[in-house]
């Protein structure tokens, strides 16, 4: 069921669609500005790309350096697993000795 | 047909890396893209930045066009999900003063005419201005571009009840702003 402001609404439409967009201003060198943003779009993707594929080595590096040093500058860790596990429970035992817990 | 199968010939020719026949693509569609996305475009910039984005996005998945739909089919959905992203990116921002407004070519015979077009017009887009993307985007095909259900629901992938819903509640709410504007 359609009432008054139906019926007002459907007028505005009517009267609104006399009215279609003049775009013929906005389309003036439309595809040369295309080609440039498509052009862009393009260097910006490469330059990502290679980029990433530089990167590539130096993370390799960085990876390799951090293996080295995981197993030749930390001292504190043991090969020991038993003692890796009892070095923790050492202190709080000290901790409990000295506190009459 | 002879168009359908000289678009195809086109696109061949672009898949084939030929950038000339994809401007020979553009220009046969660029008119009917231009006055649809004007419809949701704050501006002149807005409006050659959604068709931009538009063919942009057409180059870049025409190897996913299968031909057994037509070609403008196929762009008409990519152009209304575009046009549709940018309702909702607008949403986020808020505050824009429109640079330099779209023209309007006018059909009206008097002057009198033309006067109540370009008001109806007005009040309109304050009202539409206030609904969701996508009652905005359903309202604007439906009732401006005068695109039966079936095929807004083919352009913008929703079910023909969800346009339906979608119509009537940007209805009901064109409605109440313009009872509002009324009072004032």
């Amino acid at each position: 069921m359609k009432d008054e402001r139906d019926e007002l609404l459907d007028e505005l439409f009517r009267k609104a669609r006399l009215m279609k967009p003049d775009t013929g201003s906005v389309e003036g060198h439309f595809e040369t500005r295309l080609l440039a943003a498509m052009e862009e779009k393009r260097s910006e993707q490469y330059l990502w790309s290679s980029w990433t594929w530089r990167l590539v080595p130096w993370l390799a590096v960085i990876v390799i350096i951090v293996g080295i040093g995981s197993f030749t500058i930390d001292p504190g860790r043991s090969g020991d697993l038993f003692a890796t596990f009892t070095g923790s429970d050492d202190d709080y035992q000290v901790t409990s000795i000295l506190s009459g817990g | 047909m002879e168009s359908e199968l000289a678009d195809e010939r086109i696109i061949e020719d672009v898949l084939a890396g030929r950038d000339g026949a994809f401007i020979q693509l553009v220009n046969r569609y660029r008119r009917k893209v231009f006055a649809m996305s004007a419809r949701f475009a704050r501006d002149r910039d807005d409006l050659d930045d959604i068709c931009q984005d538009i063919f942009i996005k057409v180059y870049e998945n025409l190897g996913k066009f299968r031909s057994d739909a037509p070609f403008e089919h196929w762009l008409s959905r990519i152009a209304v999900r575009t046009c549709y992203d940018a309702l909702r990116k607008r949403r986020r921002e808020r505050g824009h003063i429109p640079l330099e407004t779209i023209h309007y070519q006018i059909a009206a015979e008097s002057g009198e005419e033309l006067l109540a077009a370009e008001q109806a017009r007005s009040l309109l887009e304050k009202g539409m201005a206030q609904l969701s993307p996508a009652e905005r985007l359903v309202i604007t095909l439906l009732e401006l571009e005068e695109k039966p259900v079936r095929e807004i629901a083919g352009l913008t992938g929703w079910s023909e009840t969800n346009v339906k819903v979608r119509a009537f509640r940007a209805r009901q709410k064109l409605k109440r702003i313009l009872e509002k504007h009324h009072e004032r």
